[in-house]
């Protein structure tokens, strides 16, 4: 490790529940200080799966440990009076509170805004709900399918005449924990000229919404509905091909004249040798055509041998793999993406995905494995709040911690 | 007007297509000045006044360098050390080619903070390989994994590499710009939209690694935790389209009370087969069925009213229509904020997902043609005089 993190000195409460966790877990890598606070039943992402070896616990999850790597851990009852007052104090020194209340929670806790910038003026509360803080829906409730519903994303994936298809791995939370982090860094960027803290109002809606904003061009610049397109991008210049064993990702944004020669070379290129291919725009108009010829054409191919081909032409084509395939990727593997974060209560080591993004000053890094439940209570609130053992005890046994 | 978080901050953005484009208009909407370098003829990707294209060069400026040109090339790297922030999306040998690399800017400006947002590093035995956002995500399991019941890919119509990338890259300056106000230096980030969007199915990537489990497409499974009914319904035509649905989520067991309520207590739903959530999810095709007979009868949007009183999460499965002029939520919140267009016509772009208490961002412009902000970019920034600028015109080094 060379010098000090990033984020080095920034102190964040991360009050967030399963659907916003990765927002703050964005920060702890790159080395703010952030202690998630729990009720002392556990996180609600401690129950969702997978578990490890199958075997549930609050200990276990998977989920809660991708979502919660490098935070500490801090129980604590806030529907009771003494833990309220105990966030309240530790929000005094903090820079970032991040919550996923329903709205208007936060204020029953009497842990609203108002109290926080008033005890804080310098804090920034970064509040990210289903569909914000205003307006008619916002109380509402929503999961990520019905998040991804609507924020017009489910609409558009699937084939046409077919029912919609769910996107893949919690699109509508991650790109709304995305734009969380985001805007926390410009609310402290900011606190930088003003010396005032802000209060973030985050839609998971709106975040969803941005994610696919070319429903919202076609809308805006056609009048039109974007239609589910099966494979097809929007661009029009991929789609998905079936190989003799398995799928291929096609691209006609390559060397039009080296892929249609080999195309050619095979027998197999129809009317794709007439001039007018060589023009983006006429490919992007004869898309579903251009791609049926080549569907015919690779068909027969094994898929490795096409991609190979492909790859020395410098064509753009990739192979569809599953997941697992990431971790034989020769390329991940000499960039050390995946890393092993160990676990020393389980006397076992983990390889987990890594780092997004490898800064040359300020690395990303692993600083601890996801916290046991309630893992850093004790030592928080003695060292923070200089709470006196006698009364830690006492708010242990009254569950407040 | 309030201050807003960048200003004075200025970024030079070589970036195109998607991603770069993305994170250098969530810097630009917040008050960075954006200057794109850009081809005086770039692929035609779209009108740029309108629609996406005018959605993701927003509020920037343009210039037209010419690259291939050794003076175009010296105007871009005088423009580098006049600026915060460079970004590009380009493998690690072209910017290095133009002696634009972060060791070279920072022989010139200490300070500087380069971001490449290359589609697999700039490391590594592919780092040269060409792709994009689509392909990335094809070579990472997500296209895989969204798939009609008997495994056929089904998407995606668009690309969350390209997004993920960008939102990847918009957080990645704001956090260097916060270290070097901090500690005076700049640095170097390489950023693989490979990786960036890698990062985002950790929980499955975990599944494998830690307990050597083959991942499936999940479908209408609930990825957060078992949830029975959870998935999406045929609803009854509006106007003639018979393309309306209706996402339902109902996990535990008072919301399956109080979703059997709101449907009008029907009998099949006291059937001992869905008394509870495992027993829903084990009959869960029966259960579905009993639901859609339920939501044929009902709009979407009266599906979702009935069921969001009773405290059920349900949504309409918007189009985009129903997204951009229907819904009343990003209506009543301002989510498609009106820009002027040159000819004083106003058309909508998707707005900023987040509102700050003490100044939210703006868009601020529509986008610029290309080279639009010679004069801007070449006399003010550059300092150069007319005559300089129109003996660098003739040359070729730039397009006016």
């Amino acid at each position: 490790m060379t010098g000090p993190a990033a984020l080095a000195g920034l102190r964040v409460l991360d009050l967030t529940g399963h659907r916003a966790q990765l927002c703050a877990r964005l920060l702890a890598d790159m080395g703010a200080d952030v202690i998630k606070v729990e009720p002392p039943a556990g996180d609600d992402a401690r129950r969702i799966g997978p578990f490890l070896d199958d075997l549930p616990h609050l200990d276990r999850s998977l989920f809660f440990w991708f979502y919660n790597l490098n935070k500490r851990s801090l129980t604590l009852d806030l529907n009771h009076s003494r833990g309220a007052d105990i966030l309240l104090q530790l929000a005094r020194s903090a820079d970032v509170v991040i919550e996923s209340y329903a709205p208007g929670t936060l204020d029953r806790l009497g842990l609203g805004w108002d109290t926080l910038h008033r005890e804080n003026p310098a804090l920034v509360l970064c509040s990210i709900a289903p569909f914000g803080q205003t307006g008619p829906y916002r109380d509402f409730i929503a999961d990520d399918t019905v998040l991804t519903a609507l924020g017009g994303m489910l609409y558009i994936n699937g084939f046409p005449n077919h029912a919609p298809v769910r996107p893949l791995g919690l699109q509508a939370y991650h790109s709304s924990a995305y734009y969380g982090a985001i805007a926390v860094m410009l609310a402290l960027l900011a606190r930088d000229t003003t010396s005032e803290g802000q209060w973030i109002d985050l839609s998971m809606q709106e975040a969803t919404a941005a994610a696919v904003e070319h429903v919202a061009g076609a809308f805006f610049e056609r009048n039109e509905a974007e239609p589910r397109r099966g494979t097809l991008h929007w661009s029009r210049f991929f789609r998905v091909g079936k190989c003799r064993d398995g799928y291929i990702m096609h691209c006609t944004l390559g060397d039009w004249t080296s892929l249609i020669e080999w195309v050619k070379s095979d027998g197999k290129a129809a009317d794709l040798d007439s001039p007018d291919y060589q023009q983006v725009m006429y490919r992007y108009l004869m898309a579903e055509h251009l791609f049926d010829v080549l569907d015919d054409w690779v068909k027969d191919y094994p898929r490795d041998e096409l991609l190979e081909r492909a790859q020395l032409l410098r064509q753009p084509y990739a192979t569809v793999r599953p997941p697992e395939a990431l971790f034989d990727d020769d390329q991940l593997a000499e960039r050390g993406y995946f890393v092993e974060v160990e676990h020393p209560e389980l006397g076992r080591k983990f390889r987990y995905p890594g780092a997004p993004y490898l800064f040359n000053g300020t690395p990303w890094r692993v600083s601890r494995r996801p916290p046991l439940i309630g893992e850093h209570t004790g030592e928080i609130l003695r060292d923070e709040l200089s709470i006196a053992p006698q009364a830690l005890a006492a708010l242990f046994a009254e569950g407040v911690i | 007007m309030p201050a807003m978080p960048l200003d004075g901050v200025r970024v030079l953005d070589f970036t195109w297509v998607v991603a770069g484009p993305v994170a250098t208009r969530i810097l630009a909407d917040h008050g960075a000045e954006v200057v794109k370098v850009e081809r005086k003829e770039p692929p035609q990707l779209g009108n740029r006044k309108l629609g996406l294209q005018c959605d993701l060069n927003r509020g920037k400026l343009s210039v037209a360098l010419n690259m291939q040109h050794p003076r175009g090339v010296e105007l871009a790297r005088r423009l580098a050390a006049k600026s915060d922030v460079v970004i590009d999306n380009f493998s690690a040998r072209v910017m290095r080619s133009w002696g634009m690399d972060y060791e070279s800017l920072a022989a010139v400006k200490p300070d500087i903070i380069c971001i490449s947002m290359s589609g697999l590093g700039h490391t590594g035995p592919r780092s040269s390989y060409v792709s994009y956002g689509p392909t990335l995500q094809a070579l990472t399991g997500f296209t895989m994994l969204m798939a009609e019941p008997d495994g056929t890919p089904a998407g995606y119509g668009y690309s969350y590499a390209d997004t993920c990338g960008g939102y990847t890259g918009a957080l990645a300056a704001l956090i260097a710009i916060w270290n070097r106000r901090r500690t005076g230096r700049g640095q170097f980030v390489d950023l693989s939209q490979f990786e960036a969007v890698a990062s985002v199915i950790g929980p499955a990537l975990l599944d494998i690694s830690v307990n050597g489990r083959t991942q499936s497409a999940p479908g209408y499974n609930s990825q957060e935790g078992p949830a029975a009914p959870h998935g999406i319904y045929k609803c009854r035509p509006l106007d003639g389209d018979d393309d309306r649905w209706v996402a339902i989520a109902v996990r535990t067991g008072p919301e399956w009370r109080r979703f059997v309520t709101a449907i009008g207590s029907p009998s099949w739903a006291s059937d001992p087969k869905f008394r509870t959530l495992y027993l829903r999810m084990r009959n869960s095709a029966e259960l579905d069925a009993n639901v859609s007979r339920w939501t044929a009868q009902h709009s979407a949007e009266d599906a979702m009213a009935i069921l969001q009183r009773a405290g059920i999460a349900a949504g309409v499965v918007e189009n985009g229509i129903d997204l951009c002029a229907r819904d009343p939520q990003l209506k009543e919140r301002g989510f498609w904020p009106a820009v002027s267009t040159a000819r004083g016509v106003t058309t909508n772009v998707t707005g900023i997902p987040f509102k700050l208490s003490g100044g939210s961002g703006k868009v601020r412009s529509i986008a610029p043609e290309v080279g639009e902000n010679f004069d801007y970019v070449l006399g003010e920034l550059l300092g150069l005089g007319r005559a300089e600028r129109d003996e660098l015109v003739a040359a070729g080094a730039v397009w006016p």
